[in-house]
């Protein structure tokens, strides 16, 4: 997949030429992307002078940071003990039928992908589904089928 | 420099000096997987854990790895207190069940009367157990050419995208410093092989042997300063060469003195 590198210089230039500034250009790449492109963290390596090895261990560290791409659409199912009570399985299951993709996944026309996480901390208003940034409380099976339409 | 105490004999020592080294030279053995001389400590292993104390702690105690831990006057170390083994027993408890097929760990395990794991086995485990040896002396060779990837079960040692590394030159350092024998290198017909990248071996001009890899003597000749040559010369023939010099040497000598 090709990218607009220009984009990569300015977020470069945000930033001072050190190591220290790593995670933070990280999360700007990944801002701009959506993911880590390969051609971005080898650049990130020899701009911050940081070897490509530890570019790379950071990046696969954090779970803020991706290196597939991922769907227009991200939903992150919490699997929190309190939503797993209160059947988050359930809409997983649900989510993984309807998009015919397994967690982790993307579906192919890059229009959503499937995320568990561990605790979003709204656990009042468990089962909690988030939609990129918009969050969902008390989400039932039902719900899941317009919640992917909208 | 301080005093500590160390299973009941004082010992002197400077002032936060890690509690291993003071151990290590006062020739008490201690068990440890992820330690290496040569890098910063990391107390990944656990296994050189000790009990320390101070008489003003009031009978309270503290087990803390060795490694990490810097001496402080008045200290007083127990290497091989009951809990301490029984600490010991337990990590390699988990290491058996970790790493099955380790000879190292079976051994070490063995020594401290753990000879099977009381913990499910992990059939297709592999033998890495993270001690991060490896990309400690990476780095600190300078290339940091793999690094650890992931993060909690699914952390490993590796180089980065999954591809061949393109800051290996193949010293092996790595592969030779593993405690648990996890990296594999194949040589053969004058090449290397390791971390899926391959290399072309200097050979000996005398007896063709090989010795180090050509990137390796190309770096090393001009980091260190060591000229090239020297890498087309295996280490006997060094020798050979060396005390045929020598003999020459003692010739000159006796025939000035006769």
């Amino acid at each position: 997949m090709k990218h607009d590198m220009t984009k990569l210089d300015s977020i470069f230039d945000k930033y001072p030429k050190s190591q220290e500034s790593l995670i933070a250009v990280l999360q700007d790449i990944q801002k701009e992307f959506q993911y880590l492109p390969c051609e971005a963290l080898e650049k990130a390596s020899e701009i911050l002078d940081v070897p490509l090895s530890k570019v790379f261990s950071v990046s696969t560290f954090y779970n803020a940071f991706s290196l597939t791409p991922k769907g227009d659409k991200v939903i992150r199912i919490c699997v929190g003990t309190a939503c797993h009570i209160r059947g988050a399985k359930l809409l997983q299951d649900q989510f993984e039928s309807l998009l015919k993709i397994k967690a982790g996944e993307t579906t192919k026309d890059m229009k959503f992908t499937i995320e568990v996480v561990s605790c979003v901390g709204a656990c009042a208003m468990a089962p909690v589904v988030a939609v990129n940034d918009k969050y969902h409380g008390s989400v039932k099976v039902s719900k899941v089928k317009k919640m992917i339409k909208a | 420099m301080i005093h500590i105490t160390i299973n009941g004999k004082v010992v002197e020592c400077k002032d936060g000096e890690m509690l291993l080294s003071v151990i290590r030279r006062e020739r008490i053995d201690v068990p440890t997987l992820c330690h290496h001389e040569a890098v910063e400590p990391s107390g990944a292993c656990r296994l050189c854990t000790v009990e320390v104390t101070k008489p003003e702690w009031d009978g309270w105690c503290d087990y803390v790895t060795s490694c990490l831990y810097p001496a402080k006057d008045g200290l007083i170390v127990n290497t091989h207190a009951p809990k301490v083994n029984e600490l010991r027993k337990s990590i390699l408890d988990m290491y058996l069940a970790r790493h099955p097929k380790s000879l190292k760990i079976k051994q070490l395990a063995a020594d401290y009367g753990v000879l099977a794991t009381s913990l499910e086995t992990v059939v297709d485990g592999n033998n890495c157990i993270l001690c991060t040896i490896c990309t400690r002396i990476c780095d600190h060779m300078g290339f940091s050419a793999i690094s650890t990837v992931g993060r909690g079960h699914g952390k490993e040692v590796a180089p980065p995208l999954d591809m061949a590394p393109a800051d290996c030159v193949g010293c092996l350092a790595c592969a030779k410093n593993c405690p648990t024998d996890y990296i594999e290198y194949e040589t053969g017909n004058g090449r290397l092989k390791i971390w899926n990248k391959e290399f072309e071996m200097v050979a000996c001009t005398v007896c063709g042997k090989t010795t180090v890899t050509k990137e390796f003597a190309e770096h090393l000749s001009q980091q260190r300063d060591i000229p090239f040559e020297y890498f087309e010369k295996c280490d006997e023939c060094h020798r050979k060469e060396l005390s045929a010099t020598m003999g020459k040497i003692a010739n000159w000598e006796r025939e000035v003195r006769s």
